[in-house]
């Protein structure tokens, strides 16, 4: 069963409420909108690891 | 003594930090973010499985479930503890049985709560007031062997039609099955099923567990990749994206011996509790808590002042 259409001005401009895509590798089962929210958090961590930290101004003492 | 190599708090540089300011700005960064992410994609939108929904949709199905119900073969009928006493039932962790252990908390007869009392409820037409009274008069085997002749004659029966099951001696079963169908059709028996005494009807476990008793909403969840089997645990309806932190959880189920174990949920959270309780006592396990020291990603955060000493 699908699900029923968001119609109107409340309608989402993307709308998801489409079957799901999934990936599988051997035992591994995962959607493809995991995957994309996993891939952002590990790029947030790597590029907090990497930015280098605001220098409005130098405040050291 | 080590606390001699550590210098004071005062020799290190210092800068101004604004603990109001950054939460303010991470505050409204997220309230941004949740209500433009909202606005662009919405939310899971899947119309709910009801008792009306599953017996307009797959009414044989609906009926199959509720004769095994009167037979006491279904799963809710076999679970044993918090619903019922069934000897042997319950999941265990080795000789420990924390089902059993736990006790029947939310009592559910299921041919009583699913079938007999929502007909007993309901204003009922002559023919199903004499079908119960049937019902009650007759013994528990007679009772038995009527539900499970109907289960046979339903199961042998194309598409478990019971217009087209053969006829047999089933005594008031058919009559049951098939009132009680027209009340979840009508969408009564969902109401009726809910917890009574309750101002708030949020008690949803009797509709849960008749409804998971079926084939019905077993298809949906493997449709939508919601199962046990399926990583179901992470995932979301339709293209959303889920509990993705549970990836950990639901990853024993996928695996043997727990896909196949009988007792794979009371494992599974044993592992994890103890995997958890690891988590929290990281800084007093040797070698794992230097994991940071050996990895020196804090050099990589503060490499600017590692820079600076060299």
């Amino acid at each position: 069963m699908t699900a029923a259409p968001t119609t109107g001005a409340f309608a989402a401009p993307v709308d998801l409420n489409h079957p799901g895509h999934y990936l599988h590798w051997g035992v591994v089962q995962i959607s493809v909108a995991n995957l994309v929210v996993m891939c952002l958090m590990v790029t947030l961590f790597v590029a907090a690891l990497l930015l280098p930290f605001p220098r409005g101004r130098r405040d050291d003492e | 003594m080590k606390s001699a190599q550590v210098p004071e708090s005062d020799a290190f540089p210092t800068r101004r930090y604004d603990l109001v300011k950054e939460f303010t700005i991470a505050l409204a960064v997220t309230v941004l973010l949740s209500a433009g992410l909202a606005g662009l994609f919405s939310s899971p939108n899947v119309p709910p499985t009801t008792l009306a929904s599953w017996s307009t949709a797959a009414p044989n199905d609906f009926t199959a479930t509720a004769v095994a119900e009167l037979a006491g073969t279904s799963t809710s009928a076999q679970y044993g503890p918090p619903y019922n006493h069934v000897p042997g039932a319950g999941q265990k962790i080795g000789p420990l049985g924390l089902q059993r252990a736990a006790g029947v908390r939310i009592p559910v007869d299921p041919a009583e709560d699913f079938v007999l009392r929502p007909l007993r409820q309901a204003p009922e037409q002559p023919e199903v007031t004499a079908a119960l009274a049937q019902w009650n008069a007759a013994s528990a085997d007679q009772q038995q062997s009527w539900s499970s002749a109907y289960a046979d004659a339903l199961n042998k029966a194309p598409d478990g039609d019971p217009a087209k099951a053969a006829p047999g001696d089933y005594g008031p079963v058919p009559v049951l099955t098939a009132r009680l169908l027209t009340l979840a059709r009508a969408g009564s028996l969902d109401g009726q099923l809910l917890s009574p005494g309750r101002f708030y009807q949020t008690a949803y476990t009797k509709p849960m567990l008749f409804l998971a008793d079926g084939l019905y909403l077993s298809d949906r969840a493997t449709e939508q990749h919601l199962t046990g089997a399926q990583w179901g645990m992470m995932n979301e309806t339709g293209n959303y994206p889920g509990q993705a932190w549970l990836w950990l959880s639901t990853f024993w189920y996928q695996i043997d011996p727990f896909k196949s174990s009988k007792n794979a949920d009371a494992e599974i959270w044993a592992i994890m509790a103890v995997l958890s309780l690891a988590l929290i006592l990281v800084p007093f396990i040797p070698g794992i808590r230097s994991v940071p020291r050996w990895t020196r990603v804090h050099r990589l955060v503060w490499r600017d002042y590692y820079r600076t000493r060299r």
